[in-house]
């Protein structure tokens, strides 16, 4: 089965729709990546890495997928991680200890699901969404909690692992619109060429 | 004071993350919440953060903030008035 | 489709307000509240009410919480249940071990937990801010429904830390007394730690208390902000009606959010008024725990199948004067019910909301 899919790291995106970025040095920001989709979404630049991964991946998507033929609370979102929200959790924590005055707009990102949040906000999507945390990837739990999602009627699976910790950034975004098998996920997640 | 208001603009764009703006995009009388910048509640709380952290200015309730952060000539005049 | 009839009951609970159950049942129907003033422990020394287990040491809170929570569970249980291929845990935590940091928080939880009780599959762990526990007792209904499982074990845990009080701080979220939910003075959350523990399972000896369903639905609003209309957690409600056929008029009693910010509590207030709950008796219970964040789902579950065992709908604690945007029916003492339905509520950053019913049988 065919499954829309984007990967994204700080120097590649890569997705299923055949569109691939290279860039020759690493950009931790995703500046340029933001910049290519020609989009005008200032809030970007605000979201930590894991939103601004999720948003990128997001927006290739839709090269492939017309998500406006859902209703907007039929597309359920199932993120992961192993580092949960760690590297703003870093950033959090030295903005009070090294800066000496706790960061606001860092502690609301000191929660991973806030990506949903985002990705949701941007699309007005209204559906359920649940963020993991697991020790690694997990492609049962997945193939789980589509399978669910579609019992209880989900019309399509926006589904993420999203990874944010010392030098590794990295996104695989997929999108299902029927039940998945966890083999099907393994030869997606291991078949990007990273 | 125009001295003020310009390293504001910068402080504000660096802090808020608003990097598609440069100081010029910001006028003096711009309403910085709503229309204007369209700026948040979070942001209002890192203007709290950024006066005390460059001005020594300690802003103890965040809706003092309201009137204080509406434009960048208030921000400047609020400073000039309370920098320590 | 024919519904599997899930059942639910408490097994542990660890909060300043106790070590198990019993003293809990206790202390919630006296009206006791866990919150005490905590001298310097804000960013700038100040100090702040919060729900404190003074019992735990100052070092690595998390694992020892989790530890003592998971051993007490460990009595309840043969070991051989906990070990067996029908069994699953399912984790609610917002932050994990915070002191563990600059590694990961989670580092570790897996393992203890699984060792600990010799699990046979991995313990899933839910981490979606504040409406974190009840996502995760709707998620091991899922899998009790779908799949093979017999049981699951939901335990929340989230402990204090200066992380999190400076975060609040730094978002003017914290109150310098008691929290009042729903009044017309309040200023804000008191910080809690808590452990909880619910059980899942197919089997109907084990509680006369079956789990319906609970529905989620994001605001699409703001990260940080709830809506204004409660939009969200209005859709949840809605649909948590519309999938089991509940009405507003079979509920018994709200087990609410009520953090006591001004614009949580009022948005709830809108939220249940376009349910049409308006005069549904209705309780917060952060003025008892203080916000445990990722174990409030949890704990909050427990206490309202407390109150559908005892009949009644706990007073919310803090609450002298109106002062939402939509009228309410706050319980100003605990209030007597008459009907069998209990519907708790949550609401958290990310823009998340839940609604979750249950019912107890006679």
């Amino acid at each position: 089965m065919h499954i829309p899919f984007c990967y994204i790291n700080p120097y590649t995106i890569k997705s299923s729709s055949g569109y691939t970025f290279q860039l020759q040095e690493e950009e931790s920001d995703f500046k340029t990546h933001y910049k290519a989709l020609e989009i005008e979404y200032p809030k970007f630049y605000k979201m930590d890495r894991l939103s601004k991964m999720a948003f990128i991946a997001l927006n290739h998507l839709t090269q492939e997928i017309e998500f406006d033929q859902f209703e907007d609370d039929e597309i359920h979102m199932i993120f992961g991680n192993t580092s949960a929200s760690t590297f703003v959790d870093q950033l959090f924590s030295e903005s009070y200890s090294l800066q000496k005055s706790p960061s606001p707009s860092l502690f609301v990102y000191t929660l991973p699901n806030i990506l949903t949040g985002e990705l949701a906000i941007f699309k007005k999507w209204y559906g359920e969404n649940c963020f993991y945390v697991c020790e690694s990837f997990d492609p049962i739990l997945f193939a789980d909690q589509i399978a669910f999602a579609f019992q209880k009627g989900a019309k399509g699976v926006l589904c993420g692992w999203v990874e944010s910790i010392g030098n590794k950034h990295e996104a695989l975004m997929f999108f299902v619109k029927n039940p998945v098998s966890e083999l099907e996920i393994i030869e997606l997640y291991n078949n990007l060429e990273k | 004071m125009s001295e003020l208001k310009e390293t504001l603009k910068a402080q504000i764009i660096e802090q808020l993350n608003l990097e598609d703006l440069t100081p010029a995009d910001i006028q003096d009388d711009m309403p910085l919440f709503g229309e204007g910048l369209g700026l948040d509640s979070i942001d209002a709380l890192e203007f709290i953060v950024l006066l005390e952290q460059f001005y020594g200015i300690k802003l103890a309730d965040p809706s003092e903030g309201k009137a204080v952060f509406s434009s960048v000539n208030s921000l400047a005049e609020f400073i000039e008035k309370n920098k320590k | 489709m024919a519904i599997i009839p899930i059942y639910i009951a408490p097994i542990a609970l660890i909060s300043p307000l106790g070590n198990d159950l019993e003293d809990h049942k206790i202390a919630l129907a006296k009206n006791l509240s866990g919150i005490a003033t905590q001298p310097k422990v804000g960013f700038g020394d100040e100090n702040w009410p919060q729900a404190k287990i003074n019992t735990l040491p100052e070092k690595n809170r998390f694992d020892h919480l989790l530890n003592i929570g998971l051993d007490k569970i460990a009595e309840k249980f043969e070991s051989s249940l906990l070990e067996h291929e029908s069994t699953l845990v399912i984790i609610s935590s917002t932050k994990g071990n915070l002191d563990l940091l600059p590694l990961n928080p989670f580092d570790g939880i897996f393992e203890m937990v699984k060792t600990k009780w010799n699990l046979k599959h991995q313990p899933i762990l839910i981490s979606n801010a504040c409406i974190s526990g009840v996502v995760a007792i709707q998620k091991a209904a899922d899998y009790l429904r779908f799949q093979k499982f017999h049981q699951v074990i939901v335990l929340g845990i989230d402990v204090l830390s200066d992380f999190v009080t400076y975060g609040f701080q730094s978002l003017f979220a914290l109150s310098d007394e008691p929290c009042k939910p729903y009044d017309h003075n309040r200023k804000g959350i008191n910080l809690g730690e808590a452990f909880g523990a619910v059980l899942l399972t197919k089997d109907a000896n084990q509680s006369n208390i079956v789990f319906h369903q609970a529905i989620t639905s994001n605001d699409a609003n703001h990260i940080s902000g709830p809506s204004r209309t409660g939009e969200g957690l209005y859709r949840s409600i809605r649909k948590l009606f519309e999938v089991t056929g509940v009405k507003a008029s079979d509920i018994a009693f709200i087990s609410a959010h009520g953090t006591a910010t001004l614009y949580n509590d009022d948005m709830e207030s809108q939220a249940f008024h376009r349910s049409e709950l308006t005069n549904t008796p209705t309780f917060s219970l952060k003025g008892y725990f203080g916000h445990t964040l990722g174990a409030a789902g949890v704990i909050e579950t427990i206490a309202s199948l407390f109150c559908l065992q005892d009949g009644i709908a706990y007073k919310s604690l803090g609450f002298e004067e109106e002062g939402t945007t939509c009228a309410m029916h706050i319980c100003r003492e605990n209030t007597k019910t008459t009907s069998k339905f209990a519907l708790k509520t949550a609401s958290g950053f990310g823009g998340g909301n839940a609604a979750l019913l249950m019912e107890i049988k006679s």
